[in-house]
Order: C-alpha cells, then sequence, then structure tokens
C-alpha cells in the first residue's frame, strides 16, 4: 500500500514537473473567449495558444432557448452545450470556432449538427500599468441562427491585492444590432444577403448593452467571478490544474447552475527533448 | 484510493497528448534516417526522414547520429532529391543549391533505392458533411495502409490499401478495396525551381496526371506556381468498380507572400477548380511548431464560401521500427472545413504532398521562427 501512494505521489510530481508551461489565464467565458461566465474580457491569450472546451447551458439560460426559433424548438426551449476551440493565431489577434448544441427533443426543422460561429477578437491596448487592455469582438456574420454573436468592446484591468491575490475588472458594451442572413438568403453565397437587424427584436438577447464583472484569482489557478451579462447577474468559480485543464461552474441568475472544462496547448513549443538539442 | 490513482492516470494521459503528437524517445534516432550519407571532407551531412512533419526536428536530432553537427551542413532529401543546405548555427541559414553543386551531389551519393526502408504508414482520412436534417454528421471515414516505394532518384511508388470504416456519405462500399495508387516524380531543376509530377489514381476519388511547378525562394517572402490536372472520377460501388473519363480539366495559378515574421504566408490562388469553376481563392496560412492552421476564402459562380483547414501530425508516430520496416502514423492529417458544408468547392483532391506545402516547411523564417 505504501509503495503504491509513493508511486502514485512520484507519478504526480514527474507528471507536474514535465507539463508546467507558461500557460496561465487560459479561463474562459462560455463560447471560449477569455472572460468570465457569459461575458468575454479584453484579457489576451499568449501567441499560439488553443484553447478546446465545452460549456452546458441550463434550459432557462440557454441562449438557443431565447432565441427565435419559436415554432422550431420544443415548447420549454433546450439546455445547450457549446463547444469551441479558440486560437491565438497572432499575437492580440484571436480567432475562436463555436458549435452550439442543443440538448434534448428537437423538430425535425431545427435539427443538425449545431449552430456554428467564428469569432474575431482583436486586442486594440494591451494592459499596462496605469492602462487597461481593450479589445473588440466581431462575429462573422455568415452563419444562420448564431444565438452567440458578439459585437462588443471590452476594457480589462488587473489589480494586484498582493502576491496572490490579483482582482481583474471588467467592462464593455455588446451591440444589439447584427447582419442577419436567414430570410432567403442564399448559404452558397457568404457574400450577399445581409440585413442589419435588432437582436432584441428576434435573436435573444445574449450581450446587448453594457455589461461588465470581477474576478479574484489565487496565484491564477482559482478564482471566484461575478459578473453582469447586459440582462442578470451571474456567479461562479474556476480550478486550472497542471496549467492546462480549467474546470468552472456558475450559478446563473441565482437559479441555475452552468458548467464548462477547457484544454489549453501551446502550437508554439517544441517539445523538451528537441529544444534540449538546440545549438 | 481507487480514485485517486484512475484520476492521476486519466490526468497523465491528458497531459500526455500534446508530447505524443511530436516526437518519440531519441533511443532509435540513428533509425529515424534513411539514405544518410557523410560526407567527411565537404563537411556536410546528407538524409531523408519521413517520420516527422516538422523538418527542424529531423535537422536537430541529427545530432544524436553524426559528431559535431554545429559545424557542418545539413542537406535534407525528398523522395532522394536534395531541397537546400541548411546549417543550424549560429543562426539557421539556408543556401539554395544550384544546378552544378546538385550534380555533385548525384556523383557523391548515388541513388540506391535499397537505402529506403519499407515504410508502412497509417493515414486516417475523413470526409464529412454536415448539416443534413435527418443525419447532421455524415461521414466517409477510412484508414489507409500506405507504403511508398523509392524507384529512382525523385520516383516514388504511393500504394496502399483502404480500410474504409464508414459510409453514410455515398453509396461506395465499405471493407477493404484498393488505395490510392500513383507514381510521383519530384524534381529540383536548380536553386528555385521545383518540379512535382504524378499519374495514377489519387484521393478524393480522381484519378489521372498532375503536374505542378513552383518557384520559391526559401529564405525570400516570395514564390509562386501553376499546377494543371487531367483527372476523371473512379468510384467502389458494391462489389465492382465504376470510373468516367478523364474530363476534369484544372488549371491555376498562385503567388504566396511571407511576411517576415509570425511564419504568416498570405496566398492568392485563381483559376479552374474542378467541375469547370473558374475562380479565385485567398488562403492565410500560419505555420505554428508541428501544427499548420489556415484560414480561406472562395469565389466560384456556384458558390462562394470561407472555411479554416489544419495539418497535424497523427499521434503516436512511429509505431515500431527496424532497419529495413517501420510502421508508423502519418506525419499529416489536413482537413479542410467550409460554411457551405457539402458543396467541397475550391479544394482540389488530394495527392500525397503539395509542392507548395512541401516547400513552406522547408522556408528559413519558418524554421527560424521555432528557435
Amino acid at each position: 500500500m505504501k509503495h503504491i501512494i509513493h508511486l502514485i505521489r512520484f507519478v504526480l510530481v514527474l507528471f507536474i514537473s514535465l507539463i508546467l508551461t507558461d500557460l496561465v489565464n487560459a479561463q474562459v467565458n462560455l463560447s471560449g473567449k477569455p472572460g468570465l461566465l457569459f461575458i468575454p474580457s479584453a484579457r489576451g491569450l499568449t501567441d499560439g495558444e488553443l484553447l478546446l472546451g465545452v460549456t452546458h447551458n441550463p434550459i432557462r439560460y440557454a441562449v438557443s432557448g431565447i432565441n427565435n426559433l419559436g415554432s422550431t424548438t420544443s415548447l420549454n426551449g433546450n439546455a445547450e452545450n457549446v463547444f469551441y476551440a479558440t486560437l491565438c493565431v497572432l499575437p492580440r489577434f484571436e480567432i475562436s470556432f463555436t458549435l452550439l448544441r442543443p440538448i434534448g427533443y428537437l423538430p425535425l426543422r431545427a435539427r443538425g449538427i449545431g449552430d456554428r460561429q467564428f469569432d474575431l477578437k482583436y486586442q486594440i491596448l494591451t494592459e499596462r500599468e496605469k492602462r487597461p487592455a481593450f479589445a473588440v469582438i466581431l462575429s462573422a456574420p455568415f452563419g444562420l441562427n448564431n444565438s452567440l454573436i458578439t459585437h462588443a468592446l471590452v476594457a480589462t484591468k488587473t489589480v494586484s491585492l498582493n502576491e496572490r491575490v490579483k482582482a481583474e475588472f471588467t467592462a464593455g458594451y455588446g451591440s444589439p444590432y447584427y447582419f442577419d442572413k436567414s430570410g432567403d438568403a442564399d448559404k452558397y453565397d457568404f457574400l450577399g444577403g445581409y440585413e442589419l437587424r435588432n437582436k432584441n427584436e428576434n435573436l435573444g438577447q445574449y450581450l446587448t448593452g453594457p455589461f461588465g464583472g470581477v474576478v479574484v484569482r489565487f496565484q491564477d489557478k482559482l478564482g471566484l467571478m461575478a459578473e453582469w451579462d447586459s440582462q442578470r447577474v451571474n456567479l461562479g468559480g474556476y480550478a486550472t490544474l497542471f496549467n492546462r485543464l480549467t474546470i468552472q461552474a456558475g450559478l446563473l441568475n441565482f437559479d441555475q447552475v452552468t458548467v464548462g472544462a477547457s484544454y489549453a496547448v501551446s502550437l508554439r513549443k517544441l517539445p523538451k527533448r528537441i529544444t534540449n538539442l538546440i545549438p | 484510493m481507487k480514485r485517486y490513482s484512475l484520476i492521476s492516470i486519466l490526468t497523465f494521459l491528458i497531459g500526455l497528448l500534446p508530447k505524443l503528437a511530436c516526437g518519440q524517445g531519441v533511443g532509435q534516432t540513428g533509425l529515424n534516417y534513411e539514405n544518410l550519407t557523410v560526407d567527411t571532407v565537404a563537411n556536410t551531412v546528407l538524409y531523408e526522414q519521413r517520420l516527422y512533419r516538422n523538418p527542424l526536428i529531423g535537422m536537430l536530432e541529427l545530432g544524436a547520429v553524426v559528431s559535431r553537427p554545429a559545424t557542418r551542413d545539413l542537406i535534407p532529401l525528398h523522395q532522394g532529391v536534395p531541397i537546400a543546405r541548411y546549417r543550424l548555427s549560429p543562426s539557421l541559414n539556408v543556401t539554395p543549391l544550384s544546378l552544378s553543386e546538385r550534380q555533385a551531389i548525384k556523383q557523391l551519393a548515388p541513388f540506391r533505392p535499397t537505402r529506403y526502408k519499407l515504410d508502412f504508414r497509417l493515414q486516417p482520412e475523413l470526409i464529412a458533411r454536415f448539416g443534413f436534417k435527418s443525419n447532421p454528421f455524415e461521414t466517409k471515414t477510412n484508414l489507409l495502409l500506405q507504403t511508398q516505394l523509392m524507384l529512382w532518384r525523385g520516383m516514388a511508388l504511393n500504394i496502399g490499401a483502404t480500410f474504409a470504416l464508414i459510409n453514410d456519405l455515398d453509396n461506395e462500399r465499405t471493407g477493404v478495396r484498393p488505395g490510392p495508387v500513383f507514381l510521383n516524380q519530384f524534381l529540383a531543376l536548380d536553386r528555385q525551381n521545383f518540379l512535382s509530377l504524378s499519374l495514377g489514381a489519387f484521393h478524393n476519388n480522381q484519378y489521372g496526371l498532375n503536374a505542378q511547378y513552383r518557384w520559391a525562394d526559401l529564405s525570400g517572402p516570395w514564390s509562386f506556381g501553376v499546377e494543371g490536372s487531367l483527372t476523371g472520377f473512379y468510384f467502389f460501388p458494391a462489389r465492382s468498380y465504376y470510373y468516367e473519363r478523364p474530363n476534369q480539366l484544372m488549371l491555376f495559378a498562385d503567388v504566396a507572400y511571407r511576411l517576415p515574421v509570425h511564419a504568416l504566408t498570405l496566398k492568392l490562388q485563381a483559376g479552374q477548380y474542378l467541375d469547370q469553376q473558374r475562380g479565385v481563392r485567398f488562403d492565410l496560412i500560419r505555420q505554428f511548431t508541428n501544427v499548420e492552421i489556415g484560414f480561406f476564402v472562395t469565389k466560384l459562380p456556384v458558390s462562394s464560401t470561407l472555411g479554416f483547414n489544419f495539418a497535424i501530425p497523427v499521434p503516436p508516430g512511429r509505431v515500431v521500427q527496424g532497419r529495413h520496416t517501420r510502421l508508423r502514423t502519418s506525419e499529416e492529417f489536413r482537413w479542410e472545413y467550409n460554411y457551405n458544408g457539402s458543396a467541397n468547392v475550391g479544394a482540389p483532391y488530394r495527392l500525397g504532398t503539395r509542392l507548395d506545402a512541401l516547400l513552406r516547411q522547408y522556408h528559413r523564417d519558418y524554421l527560424r521562427s521555432q528557435l
């Protein structure tokens, strides 16, 4: 028994030392962007950082459940899973791809692989001592029924409370306007068929209006979050394990629970055994 | 107790994933190389490595095989044809090989097919269509067992079998069937001119002829190329085979510009694609260490779309190898997604290595970006 405990301890220590990387703060919002629970922040990823993950949204706060589908979704809406991949393609520039899949019964004409969406984020200003980071986030308008559309301007400032604890403040504004391609638009032509519309009319109200929040981080490994997502108050927390795996959970509107997990890798790193060979 | 050990094993495996994708132990490093020639007079090492997608790993590993690697020039070969001359230190440098230098190399290291391993490669293949309401995820999922026989300098016969695992996309049969079979002649004409000619049955149900020419300066920003092909459709329905006359003419040209930073390439291509679709395609390609990620836009009469693609090495890489044989997973799995879902517009059939992708991997700035 003792040997087994030693062995496990040894494997764990070895494992932790093997995977210690410069990836920190890989904690993300429901659609895989650095942020809190529902809201994005202006914090940037490091060049080449790739995040893969999934978020579960409960039925009453599912972003697709409150959208225009009306007659096409089941009566009470659906809970949903959001799968995402976010890549820092260039310094300051991130692209994320999300796939939103409703869970449970759907009428045939609402079925499909799910809603796919591309989002672009550019960090206009990086954070300095006396200046917050500024970022603009724009969703590509090509998809049909993109309930996670994010057209937002956001600022984030980190304040060190002591050596271990940091507070990160975020404030931003989400535009209710978006280009809609539903209707009669030709889905085989991404260049045409757009109509400027207001989210409040038919798409649900994800990120329409001012939003903000605060995260308190303990050594970049644990954190507590509180946010106003432009519609309601959400609270949550997260833990990052081995610098790679982040698990988070939240209470939406003091009512239902959301959970998510994301995994971070750097596409820029060579394996250590190879970097040792560099002359 | 039990639960903890399970968690530690799981987390260990998760941590292992990115490592599996990029490499193996040092033990058998020498066996990773083929057609290795060490010219002690000119301080030059000629070698071919087919195991890694990223040529830099092969270059750095050579240090474990030859003595004083830092002071030597490395000349990687592709199907026995030298690409260029590389030196790792003090900073990674590349010198193109002139025609006379290429002639001298032919004298120094005559080509012998027996200097290559019988190399078996497992290549997954996924052709997918999303979005049909009743079955939103239709795929053709195949596993290809391929090998590449070197016949003479530059000439390789690609041959293999396809294990068709799942097909709910069309009525091509599942089970074992002949895989893509084609000849490929790779030629380096002089310093910057490269040629690749293929004949046979390619991937994605196209057979015929394909010719690619590319001018590429492996240390400069610009490159351009033309590609032409005449192909026909072939298909394996149940208990039979089917083919059409070669009536697909593809012809396009591209020009690519590589930014001086971030291993980023912009590529504009125009011409006639499959199904006589004339149009343009713009690609933005970022080369990360072992992975390439691209974004593209196409404009064709039938549709205009955009999407992304990626090329990754297939883990775990080498499975077993000896002096003369090797079993390994493919060094590259390439996949492309576009918003249209079904119509694979502006994406040509797959054909072993394309010249632009091959030469991009040997560009000085890409290799330097990793150091």
